[in-house]
């Protein structure tokens, strides 16, 4: 098996009849899965081959169809998160030169909106044509999806995944974690994203059945979800998962069949590992760390008691070091990865590609080992934000504050929050005689950027520290 | 007065929303776009409307209009 399509035609092989995702209340099996796809991927041949076709969908069968379509298509499949601004979607259409953008009825006013010139399509059973056109033209192309990252640059790194990234990510899923065809695997995370698509990855591969969740604000729909369909896999980022903690005293009714809860590296409470250990009767908690360039790259199962705050080991071939002064890995250093999942290289993006040095990835996640190879994280060595998961430049929030001519100076940070990991902070030197509020400063940001990047905490400073050039030393307002 | 700020709160954070579709009752779960990161930015400029301070533990209780109007009444 050399393709995704491959081993999800395997699965489609081995379990025609079997449920593949169930979402919303509506089942597709794996047979009438493989139709649509088919379908789809027929309306797809007109473009050139490798073209690159987005997907701006939320969580639906329809993204699951889509994102097969365009592949077994021979084409790229390049995913936006839904939460983007129309600015950013406007930019990552230019940097990819996509040739088509598939959305849904509510969502392609957004798109029309965007002044870059593709097709546009609304994705609707009557796309698909019928026909079969000839089999010969659908070669599957090696890269296999593009997802844009924050670089430490205002300007998004186009990262592309290729066909043997995925399989060996896949393969490694599903190996460390055991998925079998006999899971079911709840999922509320966005497949716009490498943690969700990995699942969906897994799922596939196995043919096993995924019930795909819109959302995760919802927490008492994942638990039902799970109840209802005896859920044994459910994925979801630590924030849910403390939620889920908060909100509701009888969570562990739901959890009696799960066999894995898999959660990813933001920083997760000691005590909310603590708690799932204890509520998993017949199961465990497991995260791993990666990132969309190395997906997967080490896995950590708390099935034991102690090193509550490691992200793991790597696994199959997986190399990671800590680069540091002393050449010790057991002190904090810069982590660099090599591996099958690792990325050759960024989406035209000649600066980008020098962060990987024969074939090491320069992650800019700080870290170091313990006297067994166990993986800790300690930041990073850039100013990145993490909230949840979604990582933030500074200089995004920076810029937008800027504007206001009240604001002589401004600079965000990450600050540690139990619920979120981190959460964005603001620092502003105000002009001088300048009378304006933190409410105006949080009305410009809430109006210009994305939800999860409008700051928590607003301080107004005097000025800021500063090193002997008169640069501002961030380090030192954490 | 505190309503008419919380209505306006609302309408910032979910500019697609719109002031005829304003409902006290509606729950997070009903509002397409109200995720963790939105709830967060209602929590931020509620704080600093009514110059008070909410925990974590009250943040994820609060899950509706009507439901942060009492919080505000008892706490302010």
């Amino acid at each position: 098996m050399n393709t995704i399509i491959d081993f999800f035609r395997n699965s489609v092989k081995n379990f025609p009849d079997k449920i593949a995702v169930i979402f919303e209340e509506s089942e597709i099996s794996y047979k009438q899965l493989d139709n649509l796809v088919n379908s789809l991927s027929n309306s797809l041949t007109h473009l050139e081959k490798a073209s690159i076709v987005s997907i701006y969908l939320e969580n639906s069968t329809d993204f699951v169809v889509s994102y097969l379509a365009i592949l077994d298509a021979g084409m790229i499949a390049h995913l936006i998160p839904t939460n983007l601004r129309k600015e950013k979607i406007q930019k990552q259409l230019e940097i990819s030169q996509s040739k088509l953008v598939i959305t849904s009825k509510s969502m392609i006013n957004k798109i029309n909106s965007i002044s870059y010139n593709c097709e546009k399509i609304i994705f609707v059973e009557s796309n698909y044509n019928e026909t079969h056109p000839n089999e010969a033209i659908k070669i599957h192309n090696e890269n296999a999806y593009l997802i844009f990252t924050s670089g430490t640059t205002a300007e998004p790194k186009g990262v592309i995944i290729t066909q043997s990234n995925t399989i060996f990510t896949t393969k490694n899923i599903v190996n460390v974690l055991k998925y079998t065809e006999s899971d079911v695997n709840v999922l509320p995370l966005p497949l716009s994203h490498s943690f969700g698509l990995g699942c969906l990855h897994a799922s596939l591969f196995v043919g096993s059945t995924l019930v795909l969740i819109k959302n995760a604000t919802n927490t008492m729909n994942i638990l039902k979800e799970i109840k209802q369909y005896n859920a044994t896999t459910f994925a979801a980022i630590p924030l849910t998962l403390n939620k889920i903690l908060k909100e509701h005293d009888d969570y562990s009714n739901y959890f009696r069949n799960l066999r894995l809860i898999i959660t990813n590296s933001t920083s997760i409470p000691i005590k909310t590992v603590e708690k799932y250990r204890d509520i998993l009767k017949n199961g465990f908690l497991a995260t791993y760390y990666g990132l969309t360039e190395a997906s997967r790259s080490t896995f950590m199962i708390f099935d034991k008691l102690g090193r509550e705050t490691s992200v793991g080991k790597p696994y199959n071939g997986v190399m990671i070091k800590i680069q540091n002064e002393s050449l010790n890995e057991l002190e904090t250093g810069q982590i660099f990865i090599k591996g099958d999942n690792v990325i050759k290289n960024y989406w035209n993006n000649l600066e980008a590609d020098k962060k990987i040095i024969d074939y090491w990835l320069q992650t800019g996640d700080l870290g170091h080992k313990d006297s067994e190879g166990y993986l800790y994280l300690d930041g990073r060595i850039d100013y990145l934000i993490n909230v949840a998961g979604e990582k933030i430049i500074p200089d995004d929030i920076e810029t937008v504050v800027k504007v206001l001519t009240d604001v002589e100076d401004v600079v965000a940070i990450g600050i540690k929050n139990e619920m979120y990991g981190e959460i964005v902070k603001l620092f502003v030197k105000k002009s001088v005689n300048s009378k304006i509020t933190k409410f105006e400063i949080l009305s410009q940001c809430i109006k210009n950027l994305e939800s999860h990047k409008v700051p928590r905490e607003i301080e107004f400073v005097d000025d800021f520290p500063r090193n002997e050039f008169g640069k501002i030393q961030r380090f030192k307002l954490k | 007065m505190n309503d008419i700020e919380i209505k306006k709160i609302f309408l910032q954070v979910f500019p697609d929303l719109e002031e005829s579709e304003f409902n006290w009752k509606k729950k997070q779960n009903e509002y397409e776009n109200w995720d963790s990161f939105s709830h967060l930015n209602l929590i931020t400029l509620i704080e600093e409307t009514f110059d008070i301070s909410i925990s974590d533990d009250d943040v994820i209780k609060l899950k509706s209009a009507e439901m942060l109007l009492n919080f505000i009444e008892k706490n302010k």
